[in-house]
């Protein structure tokens, strides 16, 4: 089956304005173009702080910033790339994906849904005007005394751009939810939901549960700070360990928040790209059920040296999460075997993620040996472990699913060769800047500081770090080149150049306004897979497992699916038997039926199908 | 185009050893730590030396640790690799793989191993931590600690001797080998952290509390410690030491302390000029230039003499500030009620005794009250400079 494709001057009219179109929109495609572009901007500026960061401490001595402004800059570098880049990132990516892999026309509300946009550049300039009021040098993490007695008015602007950050993720949650929950084609039970969607799905609610907390504790600051309140302050009979509390029972699940959308991605790619099916389907969906679960009950780890939390307790349930995150991993690597591995761009970048967010998970199994965490805690070990799981885990995964979603996009392929070469030298540089840190704060180097003594025996590891984080650097620059030239060249991706399984493959690059023309047959999880390689037809019917082949995810209890016989006792509302509506074939007119009812020569079909180009030759 | 398989094999190799060299040479850069502070030995794979008893017990930890670590680090990414190179696809891929949705035994296994491999960690981890944890019925010395921004204060009660840092280097704490000692902490203003790396241990400075832990150092030497919370402004400068001595060297050091504290002379009446306030009382037209004075004495080495200044608007001031104390001081003078205004002006941070700094600015032209303070010790040392009209 095809969807027509319906050229971007209709699909985009140039009747209206497009930037007041691009303002107004409530479709859910335009606004996730919105966030993602958003949010890479914010990327770009959180970058711009870490060179500032490395540069000043790639030699001893304070050359380059004074301690005031580095306390400010590495303080924003975190708030910008966990609020402002990685977050919206994934939200961006969710908005366009989900609706469109459950097979609905748009989000749940849509209205809503360009609210929660149009918060994060208003949050953004919040928090970037900080920069302007004494910046916000309270590190991201915000602990009380130090930010309710921080005079610099910067703290009280990154509060309130927060709070606004932290609504729109809140009704994005809702939105999210209620679009998976309400919103899916026929035929797709949440055990054939794509796995992007299971992750948007877990995410939103630890969003839902997590955020409020965080804004809870922002208000209580923004109180002790500005209205003489005492929730911290241990004179007026607060205590800072309350802002740690609350601060951690938002800030672990925020960072499963900020990794499951990654693990999504990495399970849709992989499939693709080892014509395999994901290895393990409802061990994924547990697996990361229970992360979503667990994330719930660790947050004290981060306080191990506060003398002040049940150390056995929370030691025990973080031992504990790194179970659930090893079955995703073998059941990564069991997608892989036996497979027949492309290692394009994403592809490159799914499997960089796995080998390197292993280092950042192992990292964590350390952390929870509290004797351990007493050495190394507040020190760039956890500066190592956070890069680790963020940039090798996160970024990976972004950088992946951009590559790989950019044709449904834009309708182009982004450049192959600068792809792979943004690859090697994110990965080198990655490894490069990360690595040494391990060392370091084994060695004792305590973060959080703009300089440190010449005859530490820090220089050499940090210099090295920051040659790394250049590197780093240059790989964007290299990736900025490659969406200059894409989007300057023809839009010849047609709908599925990685011959891909999910729906969103389905239906043109881009999609039409309401995403599909006719919705195709969902009887597995991998809807588009099915039908191009015979399991439906078109019409929706199934067609049996010839021997030898398996079905696995086809659901057995639908048996009036099988080659269209009216099945008694399984008859509609009407009482009518049930069946392929004769009318669905004149419909779509120019679909094309692969195998079904009357067609004896399955095989044959099949060839047929396999004969038929399904992607554009490869750009080089 | 189609990549050349062995092209890509060849240069995916070749990146591979880059990276792998890169890595390799950071570790053949560490040797083991022996030295103490001041001439470190290259950061290794391993911890350095560590010189408690506790400290030891969770350094041990470390090796086991890593050792399943790299372990589980090889088999992953051995994997990998082989999966990447053996599977990859060929040319003569025509039909597509056998498509294996999943099997059970193996989702069992490969949950059951790693959580058995994560239980046995945690239960050798908590017997450390119980063991490190412990408190001694008596112990031998005990130390109160206090932290502040951005200096620390360390107490004997039982000795009666008290040392608060000065500069960067911060204040001395003295111990005797081979007993335990007991190290209370408490903060003053924001949470800082008490860490020395060698001890292989941190414990958070929190106010509102009293942390406690206990300590047995093994050898003699000095260790260094830093502040390890980020506790604002001057947090990369929050340093100090431990040294370690024989029980003997510890009760003579101890007596020399005790006396050198009772043999200092308390500020005699007439010390250091008594500091002025500004113009004369008496009012009539002031002078074209003012001066002010204040001053920060040895028995209150956390404030001001005179918080409360006066001049007049527009006029062109001269401000005299005496650091008599051990601590770093300076003042700084800023353009509204509280430092979120612009600076008007400031004094290098100087520690004392006896340090005279001086400034001259022009005073703002709008009446009001206007604030000042001390840059290192900003929650602590501040005041008001009224601008009369």
């Amino acid at each position: 089956m095809a969807t027509t494709a319906i050229p971007r001057r209709v699909a985009y009219p140039t009747a209206r304005s497009r930037v007041y179109e691009w303002l107004t929109t409530t479709d859910h495609k335009k606004i996730g173009i919105l966030y993602m572009t958003t949010a890479f901007t914010f990327f770009l500026l959180g970058g711009v702080m870490a060179l500032l960061v490395r540069t000043e401490l790639a030699v001893p001595g304070l050359q380059f910033v004074p301690q005031e402004l580095y306390n400010q800059l590495f303080s924003m570098h975190a708030v910008t790339m966990i609020f402002l880049f990685v977050m919206p990132m994934f939200v961006g990516m969710g908005n366009y994906i989900v609706p469109i892999q459950v097979g609905a026309a748009d989000m749940a509300f849509p209205r809503i849904n360009a609210l929660s946009y149009w918060m994060i550049p208003l949050g953004g300039a919040s928090i970037m005007a900080a920069f302007a009021f004494g910046g916000s040098p309270i590190g991201w993490t915000m602990y009380a005394p130090l930010s309710a007695t921080e005079p610099a008015r910067g703290v009280d602007l990154l509060l309130m751009g927060l709070v606004l950050l932290g609504t729109s993720s809140i009704l994005g949650a809702i939105n999210f939810l209620a679009t998976i929950f309400k919103l899916r084609a026929p035929g797709m039970t949440l055990m054939r939901m794509p796995m992007f969607v299971w992750v948007t799905l877990v995410t939103s609610v630890l969003l839902l549960f997590a955020l409020p907390v965080l804004t809870s504790g922002l208000i209580m600051l923004f109180i002790d700070r500005n209205y003489g309140g005492g929730f911290f302050d241990p004179a007026l009979g607060g205590n800072p360990i309350l802002w740690q509390h609350v601060f951690w029972f938002f800030g672990h699940p925020e960072v499963y928040i900020l990794i499951l959308p990654a693990f999504g991605i990495v399970s849709e790619i992989l499939p693709v790209f080892s014509r395999k099916p994901l290895f393990g389907y409802r061990a994924f969906v547990l697996a990361t059920a229970s992360i979503g679960a667990l994330g719930f009950t660790v947050w004290a780890h981060h306080m191990f040296t506060t003398g002040a939390v049940y150390l056995p307790f929370f030691s025990f349930f973080t031992f504990l999460i790194a179970v659930p995150t090893g079955i995703k991993f073998f059941n990564w690597l069991a997608t892989m075997w036996g497979g027949q591995l492309r290692f394009d761009t994403p592809m490159l970048y799914a499997v960089g993620f796995i080998s390197l967010f292993l280092i950042g998970g192992l990292d964590g199994a350390f952390l929870a040996v509290v004797p351990f965490d007493f050495m190394v805690q507040d020190t760039y070990w956890v500066v190592s472990h956070i890069h680790y799981v963020l940039v090798a885990g996160s970024v990976f995964a972004i950088f992946a699913g951009i590559f790989y979603w950019f044709p449904k996009f834009f309708g182009a392929l982004l450049n192959e060769r600068l792809g792979k070469l943004q690859f090697w030298l994110l990965f080198i540089g990655t490894n490069v800047a990360f690595f040494p840190q391990h060392l370091l704060g084994l060695d004792g180097m305590i973060r959080r500081i703009a300089d440190y003594a010449p005859n530490a025996g820090w220089t050499e590891l940090n210099f090295l770090s920051t040659i790394g984080a250049f590197l780093i650097a240059a790989s964007i620059v290299v990736f900025l080149w490659n969406l200059f030239i894409t989007m300057r060249g023809p839009r010849e991706a047609g709908d599925d150049p990685w011959d891909a399984n999910t729906l969103e493959w389905a239906t043109t690059s881009p999609p039409p306004p309401y995403n599909f023309e006719v919705l195709p047959p969902v009887r597995s999880e991998r809807p588009l897979f099915d039908l191009k390689h015979g399991a439906v037809t078109a019409h929706g019917v199934a067609r049996p497992a010839a021997r030898g082949e398996t079905h696995g995810e086809m659901r057995e209890d639908a048996p009036e699916e099988r080659l269209g016989e009216p099945v008694e006792g399984h008859e509609d509302q009407q009482g009518e038997p049930r069946g392929p509506a004769a009318e669905v074939s004149a419909e779509a007119p120019d679909a094309t039926p692969v195998a079904g009812r009357g067609e004896p020569d399955v095989a044959q079909a099949q060839t047929e199908d396999r004969a038929k180009p399904t992607k554009p030759e490869e750009h080089s | 185009m189609h990549p050349d398989p062995r092209a890509c094999l060849r240069r995916s190799i070749s990146l591979g050893v880059l990276g792998l060299g890169t890595l390799l040479l950071a570790a053949c850069a560490g040797q083991t730590s022996q030295q103490t502070t001041g001439d470190a030995a290259p950061p290794n794979f391993l911890p350095g030396e560590v010189v408690t008893q506790q400290g030891r017990l969770s350094a041990d930890l470390y090796p086991i640790i890593f050792v399943i670590a790299v372990a589980v680090f090889l088999l992953v990414e051995g994997l990998i690799i082989y999966i990447a190179f053996r599977y990859r696809r060929r040319p003569t891929d025509r039909d597509l793989p056998t498509q294996t949705h999943g099997n059970n035994m193996l989702e069992i296994a490969w949950t059951i191993i790693p959580a058995v491999i994560v239980t046995g960690l945690f239960v050798l981890a908590m017997s450390v931590l119980f063991q490190i944890e412990a408190r001694a019925a008596d112990p031998d010395v005990e130390v109160d600690v206090t932290g502040f921004q951005w200096q620390w204060t360390f107490d004997y009660p039982e000795e009666d001797l008290s040392f608060t840092g000065a500069g960067v280097d911060g204040p001395e704490m003295v111990l005797p080998v081979g007993e335990t000692v007991r190290i209370r902490l408490q903060a003053q203003d924001v949470i800082h952290s008490f860490y020395v790396p060698q001890f292989f241990f941190k414990r958070d400075v929190v106010p509102g509390r009293v942390n406690e832990f206990e300590v047995l150092v093994e050898r003699p030497g000095t260790f260094g410690g830093q502040c390890a919370e980020f506790c604002g402004l001057a947090h990369s400068d929050m340093f100090f030491t431990v040294r370690a001595v024989p029980r003997a060297e510890y009760d003579t050091w101890v007596a020399a302390e005790q006396e050198r504290a009772n043999a200092t002379p308390p500020p005699p009446a007439s010390g250091p000029p008594p500091p002025s306030g500004g113009p004369p009382p008496s009012g009539g037209a002031p002078p074209a230039g003012t001066v002010v004075e204040t001053a920060t004495t040895p028995d209150a080495p956390l404030a001001f003499t005179q918080t409360a200044l006066q001049v007049t608007a527009g006029a062109s001031v001269t401000a005299n500030y005496l650091n008599d104390s051990n601590l770093p001081h300076n003042i700084a003078f800023f353009q509204g009620p509280d430092p979120s205004a612009p600076r008007i002006a400031a004094t290098e941070v100087m520690p004392g005794p006896g340090n005279q700094q001086s400034i001259s600015f022009t005073a703002p032209s709008e009446p009001g009250s206007y604030y000042f303070h001390c840059d290192v010790h900003a929650q602590q040392m501040i005041g008001t400079f009224e601008v009369t009209p």
